[in-house]
């Protein structure tokens, strides 16, 4: 039954190592001085990597119903289309606040 | 009340409404997930606003969130790892009928969860001394950038509004462990439970993205 | 959408039941008194609860606009100086907004007839149902509060800077709009559950109910959009407690910001009030042609569509509000999109109709005048949508005609299609069918004499929100405000004979209009638990050409005794999902 899935407590206790070594991680990068984008990109790819594993193993997505997965895609989905569109505005303005 | 479906057993957990045990579960759950829907949303105005303003001011950004502990930063983020750790073990006791183990795994749950908050607390009480206070209160003249008091806005709105849901989640919990202490979750009922791992482990992934998003810009 | 994964063909015993005419028992009477009724968790009186409070924010509301009419008979001030005339506006705006057109079709109408058309006993969390009102009713009365402490002059987008630098209750009034969001996104979550997990069996995807899908895309949009909202409203909010400076220019922000976030709210909005009507209209219209709806999928899928594309469109509110032109061109390209969606479902409404054995009762009437007022009104959407004739009609009257022709020469006339459709299902009586034609035709007439003027006089260059004007547009003012009483005096009749209909009307019958739908297939008062057996659903709900009685099944064991009826056996897909 999807519902039900069982981990084992090896499992999570694996699950939660690998997210303790990637915070680790993305706390060390800061320490080697990664040029300007690409630093913002390191974090936020590890930072997905980590929500992803805490999505799929500890909130049980993996083992769960398609369409909860497809929730939150939607939501991710509808939140870059938010930020995109508003950014088409706010990065194309001639002056980037109007002074008053 | 005409009772329709006499014809099976009606375990004492179970609505009129619907058929079986397992499609109230599914139902609960999938309510739950439309409800993370609409947390992550509601967090991504927030974030919204904190990219758009990054992408103006990014040495903004830069120079302000020196300010920031990123070893307190870190250990939190830790600490509420830990804690989606222990929530997931006491789903898995529910699961096996072991609701002693339920129980601890809550009460260290909420342990955890006070760590964190104690933390932020900390963090707090050192900046608000330092006068790096929300909107209009900010006083401190440690940063040259005009609009710093705008990212310490976005900051103390986001962890703000995180930290609340940290309180709402130890309310949860503790509601979780009187009703398990009073015998209502076994291994073919702990719905509650499961749904509050979910909030909790969405908390979790959120201040995944808060720690180096505000934390870790060097 | 997720279809039904692995579903499982089963076969079920089932035999007709016929709806009992006249039920000494039903909902209303099931439990009695004042406290039944307050924690109640029947979807039903919870939904009657609702239109008890949509009907009295609609009439505060009118009587608001009617009080705004009557100032603009005359040019220049009468009666209403300009900030209370600025109050009267918003708060005309904000309640038929927020308290009216957002919780009328889905929470109202939504609660009443969605599990009914499921054959489900009731909506999946029927105490969080209860609770989502109870939030309602709070967000309403601080929003009471605000308006006896100050009240708000903002108009109903609450736009910084001005939001936070007036000095009326902005606070509570954004905070009770706040506390009001919870309340739809708690609907939305409901009902989305109810329609994935409850249908009755053999109740597939492709056989519910177009009002399901409807309702279905309207959900989505509440949980998706009003989160944003809420975040906007707390974010101003604290704007003005703490002056965080994210919104307000004199402190560093950005207002168009604001407005980005308010109309990825807002726009998505009127969807959430106009989608849901386009459910009631293919349900009406099918009922009353007597015909198989034409382009099932079409009318299915464009309301999803509209769900989408709502949310890609927002920026065409801003086109004068300094957002770059990039973006503008942007938005004004994906606004003629959404144009698509909702022709298609014109189009499919119309080949409904054609060779249809119509019958012109009270609720088609409806649905025609929402035909043709809709029409209008989003025709003039897409002008409004491009680019360069924005310049000129912003801000005019010609918007306000706009949104009207949609909003309530749209969403009011479905709503009220929907509710003359479904009062003898509510209430098991009959109203008038005379008078419903004659206040139909009263209220058509007056809301084309309120609201055309408006667009003459908007492109001519009438601005929207002013209390006096130049003496050139007097008399379109005044037709206007004729035309506003004459729709008044409409509602009047309406509330007249729909009263008397509750007090003494004649006794409805289970299926008045003779309808295939499932809501019909059980008594009027519907019981206690919607259905006494449990419906299996083997036809399509627009399955004219099928005899009545494969619209009545139901599984044959749950029977009270009488063996007399002959066993059927169908196979059924299971429409429960399992993955
Ligand atoms: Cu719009």
């Amino acid at each position: 039954m999807s519902g039900h899935h069982i981990s084992s407590a090896k499992f999570l206790w694996g699950v939660a190592i690998v997210l303790f070594f990637l915070t680790f991680l993305t706390v060390a990068v800061t320490w080697i001085h990664i040029p300007e984008p690409w630093n913002v990109v390191v974090a936020i790819a590890i930072a997905v990597v980590k929500a992803t594993i805490v999505v799929a193993f500890f909130m049980n997505l993996w083992w769960d119903s398609r369409f909860n997965t497809i929730l939150l895609v939607m939501s991710i989905v509808f939140f870059m289309i938010l930020i995109g569109i508003t950014l088409l505005d706010t990065l194309f303005r001639v002056d980037p606040i109007p002074t008053f | 009340m005409s009772e329709t479906s006499a014809e099976t057993k009606h375990p004492a957990h179970l609505h009129h409404h619907f058929v079986d045990s397992d499609q109230q579960f599914e139902s609960s759950k999938m309510g739950m997930w439309i409800f993370l829907v609409t947390e992550i949303l509601f967090f991504g105005g927030l974030f919204a606003a904190y990219i758009v303003y990054r992408a103006w001011y990014p040495e903004l950004y830069l120079e302000a969130s020196q300010e920031l502990d990123a070893f307190w930063g870190a250990i939190n983020t830790f600490v509420l790892i830990g804690s989606s750790l222990t929530v997931a073990m006491a789903i898995r006791s529910a699961q096996l009928n072991q609701i002693r183990g339920l129980i601890i795994n809550l009460w260290i749950t909420i342990g955890l969860a006070c760590t964190f908050m104690v933390i932020k607390y900390f963090e707090y009480a050192e900046k608000l001394e330092k006068g790096i206070a929300p909107g209009i209160y900010y006083t401190y003249d440690g940063l040259e950038h005009e609009k710093a008091n705008i990212f310490f806005s976005i900051y103390y709105m986001m962890t703000g509004l995180h930290g609340l849901h940290v309180i709402i989640g130890i309310g949860l919990m503790l509601w979780l462990v009187w009703k398990a202490k009073r015998g209502a979750y076994h291994s073919e009922y702990y719905t509650p439970v499961e749904i509050t791992g979910l909030y909790w482990h969405l908390v979790d992934v959120i201040w995944i993205f808060l720690f180096p998003l505000l934390y870790l810009i060097d | 959408m997720s279809t039904p994964e692995a579903s499982t063909t089963k076969k079920v015993q089932v035999r007709r039941y016929k709806p009992e005419e006249n039920p000494k028992e039903h909902y209303l009477n099931a439990e009695k008194g004042v406290w039944a009724w307050m924690t109640t968790i029947d979807h039903k009186k919870i939904g009657l609860l609702y239109l008890g409070s949509i009907t009295f924010f609609f009439f505060v509301g009118g009587m608001l606009a009617l009080l705004l009419r009557t100032e603009l008979l005359t040019p220049a001030q009468s009666f209403i100086d300009a900030d209370v005339y600025n109050q009267v506006f918003t708060l005309h705006g904000a309640i038929m907004i927020f308290f009216f057109l957002v919780p009328s079709v889905p929470a109202a109408l939504g609660n009443f007839i969605l599990p009914l058309q499921l054959g489900a006993k009731d909506v999946a969390f029927p105490r969080l149902n209860l609770a989502s009102f109870y939030i309602y009713t709070i967000g309403t009365i601080f929003t009471l509060i605000a308006i006896f402490t100050g009240g708000i002059d903002t108009g109903w987008t609450f736009y910084t800077p001005y939001s936070t630098q007036t000095g009326t209750n902005v606070l509570l009034m954004t905070f009770g709009i706040f506390i009001l969001g919870f309340s739809s996104i708690l609907t939305g979550v409901n009902f989305i559950v109810t329609i994935h997990k409850l249908r009755a069996p053999g109740l597939t995807w492709n056989k519910l109910p177009l009002n399901v899908w409807a309702l279905y895309a309207t959900s989505i949009i509440q949980v998706l959009a009003t989160p944003v909202l809420a975040i906007t409203l707390l974010l101003l909010v604290m704007e003005r407690a703490l002056g965080i400076g994210v919104f307000d220019p004199s402190i560093g922000g950005d207002p168009v910001l604001f407005q980005h976030f308010f109309w990825f709210y807002s726009h998505p909005a009127v969807y959430i009030m106009i989608v849901p009507g386009f459910g009631v209209i293919s349900e009406v219209i099918s009922t009353f042609s007597r015909k198989v709806i034409f382009g099932y999928w079409a009318i299915a899928l464009s309301s999803l569509a509209i769900a989408f594309i709502g949310f890609l469109v927002w920026g065409h509110h801003m086109f004068v509000a300094g957002q770059s032109s990039l973006a503008s061109m942007v938005f004004s390209f994906l606004t003629f999109l959404v144009g698509i969606p909702t022709g298609i479902k014109i189009f499919n409404w119309l080949a409904t109709m054609y060779k249809g054995s119509i019958d012109m009762k009270a609720p088609m009437l409806y649905a025609m005048v929402f035909l043709f007022l809709f029409t209008i009104g989003g025709f003039t959407g897409i002008m409004l949508g491009s680019l360069a004739v924005d310049i000129h009609l912003h801000d005019t009257y010609y918007v306000v005609a706009h949104f009207h022709y949609v909003m309530m020469g749209g969403m009011v006339m479905a709503l009220l299609a929907g509710l003359h459709y479904w009062w003898p299902k509510m209430f098991g009586k009959m109203y008038s069918e005379f008078f419903a034609r004659i206040s139909c035709v009263i209220i058509f007439i007056g809301f084309n004499l309120a609201f055309l003027p408006q667009f003459v006089m908007g492109s001519q260059g009438m601005p929207r929100r002013y209390f006096n004007y130049i003496d050139q547009y007097q008399a379109f003012h005044q037709l206007s405000t004729i035309g506003a009483y004459i729709m008044a005096v409409g509602f009047v009749i309406m509330a007249g004979y729909m009263i008397h209909s509750l007090l003494r009307g004649k006794p409805a019958s289970a299926n008045p209009w003779g309808s295939r739908a499932m809501e019909w297939q059980t008594s009027s008062p519907a019981p206690h638990h919607n259905f006494e057996h449990i419906p299996v659903i083997i036809n399509g709900p627009y399955d004219y050409h099928k005899p009545m009685s494969e619209f009545q099944l139901g599984i044959a064991h749950s029977t009270n005794g009488h063996q007399s009826f002959e066993k059927v056996d169908v196979n059924v897909k299971s429409a429960e999902e399992k993955a």
